[in-house]
């Protein structure tokens, strides 16, 4: 019997390291460059991190990643001056991009399309539109040397918040030990990442690791809201979007939204039409498209949809820049 | 409690260890606590179907009795027997088949005329592993019956025997004189079955996670949609729930003959690598064979086999088949199932070839398969995955617009995951589980047969690195064979 449980035991922990040379081996994990809240108290990476970031559990997104001096993933450094030309596009993950080589993101795709111009692209998972409005100001010096400011929105789940406050729970909880030994142990981040791991964080978490929740597959089915509760959220967003334009600012001379006609509300782009806040609808020309423009795995956008994107934001950059 | 959850993982060391450390002092403590944990176990899904557990174990256990009691009595121990069968038939019958027979009544009333609204069908849950733990009760009062044991006098063996947790809800179908007579007899902690138990339990959970969980979603979005898919679409999903199917329940079968194995008991063999079979008949020897073995004995031996004209084995050959397809479910797609495997079955069995591959396997004493053989084996898993249409579509309408689809637009598109994976994964995954079953298709319980131990390692590794590579959490993680 003490044979067994010996022989078991060793095994164990052989096929464990094993199984770790193999995630290691073949890139399988994830890296995620640390997060911090800066002396501004906004929420980005820690700068000079590079890596690869890598979608689901056998590599179906691979992409380099290079965290530059103000903590965003980025081809270049941000350095604007009043003599250059500069556009900043602020997002969430989809503006981090990490789902497409930093050398290939959108910021490069404009660049390569408009001469003489340099794109900053300040994304990170998990912005809402509080984030991006509070960065732009807390940033004021900085964006005041930026000639255009493109904000994407994404209409359905960004404008929760009326205000700011800078996430320490979530930062601290990443720089807990806890996860400093997932992120050393890559067979746990791998692990973590696809699901496997997930009882043990809801018993390390207080909730039934017993109960089983089957999310998506079969039973992703959408709730409909009613127009009444959709009317209701219109009314919601709106009044944050205002409160959050009184209590950071809104350069409305250079600065647009990105958004998508087909997921936003006609009431909040009424709204921005009466009060000329200018927006770049990207819906027209991602309907016309006749490849997928987001990534099969994952609903951020693929190469295609970046391209895309970039082609817009280019278009509405030659029409305002001065020759 | 389904075997891969996180309450499994820490139930089986749990019961493992009070039954080894704790318990191993008396052998009706071992059988308490197996008791016990078979409840927990059962009782995890939904405890109030344990009675139905309970009255089924104190009802044949008394049956046992009076059969024996009135050995030299045909009459009043067939009597007995009857009243045995009828009541896990009742028991059946009223959880599994009641709605089925009132709906196909009222579709009856319905072709003729009739239009009758039903105020009988009842919402009835059906309990889970019903149809194997009835048949195992059924079995030990045939057993007493045809005087093949003696019925135990201890009601704690019995209900061992009824409950026992790693083959409770989905078999292997044990009949009394293999497993009762081990849970009668005191139990010694043996390393080397204990091992090899464990080895069993990786080998299921692999074709458990990586081959059965992976395909599935594959399988049900070709299944749910299939109108909107091609020809090729459509054979590559039944082509898939064959692989899946198998996957699941052999998986299942696998884990739970090695659970056994580490409480110091033997399970039969429930699948001999079925894909390599050469014949239909020969599928029957390999594919969940406890079942098989169940209605030989109980069914076809008693109404005289083959032993009888050949008009009367063919009958009861269709009656062997059409029971079985009933067996898995009260739907008429699973009797039409039985049917088609009769029909496929007859020819071989006129010809006289239904026993000929009984002791051997394919490339038995060569290292790759005869030419002859592989079109056999190709034939024979067409012939099996045709029928899985029947099996896997819920009604007869669907199953035949399925078929009718693939003659009707017989064309090529490639397909997409309805999540996004790479198709190829799974086609690469496949080739290489169908080598590697190949490899060791000569021992179903050893599937690590290999003498260094280095390579035996690598195995290992290799095996659950795939669980980690093909694992989604998105995936309803029952087992198939669960609904039956």
């Amino acid at each position: 019997m003490k044979k067994f449980i010996g022989t078991t035991a060793l095994y164990i922990l052989l096929i464990l390291l094993m199984l770790e040379l193999a995630v290691r081996a073949f890139h399988l994990y994830t890296v995620d460059p640390p997060r911090f809240i800066d002396d501004h108290g906004v929420e980005k990476r820690v700068p000079h991190h590079n890596g690869y970031a890598v979608t689901g559990n056998r590599k179906q997104n691979f992409s380099e990643f290079n965290i530059n001096k103000s903590g965003f993933n980025s081809h270049r450094e941000f350095n604007p001056s009043a003599t250059k030309y500069e556009i900043a596009i602020v997002g969430d993950s989809y503006i981090e991009g990490f789902h497409q080589d930093f050398q290939n993101s959108i910021g490069k795709k404009i660049e390569e399309k408009i001469a003489g111009i340099e794109v900053y692209q300040y994304g990170y998972a998990g912005y809402d539109f509080a984030n991006q409005m509070h960065l732009v100001y807390a940033y004021q010096d900085t964006f005041n040397l930026i000639d255009e400011i493109i904000l994407y929105l994404n209409y359905e789940n960004d404008l929760e918040r009326d205000s700011y406050t800078p996430n320490t729970e979530r930062i601290q909880m990443l720089s807990s030990t806890i996860f400093k030994i997932r992120d050393q142990i890559k067979l746990l981040s791998y692990g973590s990442k696809i699901g496997v791991l997930e009882p043990f964080k809801k018993l390390a978490t207080g909730k039934n690791p017993f109960k089983t929740d089957i999310t998506a597959y079969q039973s992703n089915e959408i709730q409909e809201e009613t127009e009444a509760e959709k009317l209701e959220r219109d009314k919601r967003y709106i009044a944050n979007f205002q409160n959050l334009i009184k209590l950071y600012g809104f350069d409305k001379s250079k600065t647009t939204l990105l958004l998508d006609a087909r997921k936003t509300s006609n009431i909040f782009l009424e709204f921005c039409d009466q009060n000329q806040i200018k927006y770049i609808d990207f819906s027209e020309s991602f309907k016309k498209s006749k490849k997928p423009t987001n990534l099969i795995y994952d609903m951020h956008w693929n190469d295609h949809g970046r391209e895309l994107i970039a082609e817009i934001i280019a278009n509405y950059i030659r029409q305002k820049k001065p020759h | 409690m389904l075997f891969n959850s996180l309450e499994f993982l820490l139930f089986l060391p749990t019961v493992f260890i009070l039954y080894w450390f704790v318990f191993n002092k008396n052998i009706k403590h071992q059988n308490i606590l197996i008791i016990i944990s078979s409840y927990i176990f059962y009782g995890w899904w939904d405890w109030r179907f344990l009675f139905l557990i309970i009255l089924s174990t104190l009802v044949d256990f008394i049956i046992g009795q009076q059969i024996f009691k009135h050995r030299d009595s045909p009459k009043k121990s067939k009597y007995w027997l009857s009243f045995s069968v009828l009541f896990n038939l009742a028991l059946l019958g009223f959880f599994k088949y009641y709605n089925f027979f009132i709906d196909s009544y009222i579709d009856l009333l319905a072709s003729i005329g009739y239009d009758v609204k039903s105020p009988w069908i009842l919402s009835v849950l059906l309990p889970v592993g019903i149809s194997f733990y009835t048949f195992q009760t059924m079995s030990y009062s045939f057993d007493v019956y045809y005087k093949k044991i003696s019925p135990t006098k201890d009601l704690i063996s019995f209900a061992t025997f009824v409950a026992f947790f790693p083959q409770l809800v989905a078999g292997p179908i044990e009949r009394a004189s293999n497993l009762l007579s081990q849970i009668t007899t005191e139990r010694k902690f043996n390393y080397g079955r204990a091992v090899s138990g464990v080895k069993l339990i990786l080998w299921g959970f692999f074709k458990k996670l990586v081959i059965a969980d992976s395909i599935a979603p594959i399988v049900d979005d070709i299944f749910n949609n299939y109108t909107e898919h091609t020809a090729s679409t459509l054979i590559l999903g039944v082509c898939l729930f064959s692989f899946q199917v198998y996957g699941d329940f052999s998986g299942y079968s696998d884990i739970a003959i090695g659970t056994a194995k580490l409480f110091g008991i033997e399970l039969m063999s429930n699948f001999k690598f079925p894909n390599f079979s050469r014949n239909v008949a020969e599928y029957w020897q390999r594919w969940h064979v406890s079942l098989s073995t169940w209605f030989r004995h109980y069914l076809y031996i008693p109404m005289g086999g083959s032993k009888v004209s050949k008009l009367k084995s063919v009958r009861n050959i269709c009656v062997i088949f059409l029971v079985s397809g009933f067996w898995h479910g009260a739907n008429w797609t699973f009797i039409f199932w039985g049917g088609l495997h009769a029909l496929f079955y007859i020819p071989v069995f006129l010809m006289g070839r239904n026993r000929i591959y009984a002791d051997n396997v394919i490339g038995q004493n060569t290292l790759l398969p005869s030419l002859k053989e592989l079109l056999m084996v190709f034939w024979t898993f067409v012939l099996v995955t045709f029928s899985r249409i029947f099996f896997r579509s819920p009604s007869l309408t669907d199953s035949f617009n399925y078929i009718d689809r693939i003659y009707s637009n017989f064309s090529y598109s490639a397909y997409t995951h309805p999540m996004g994976y790479r198709m190829t994964d799974f086609y690469i995954l496949l080739a290489l589980f169908t080598l590697y079953e190949y490899l060791i298709r000569k021992d179903e319980r050893n599937p690590f047969k290999f003498k260094s131990k280095g390579v035996r390692f690598f195995v290992y590794s290799a095996m659950i690195l795939g669980m980690l590579l093909f694992y989604d959490d998105n995936v309803n993680r029952s087992f198939i064979y669960f609904q039956f």
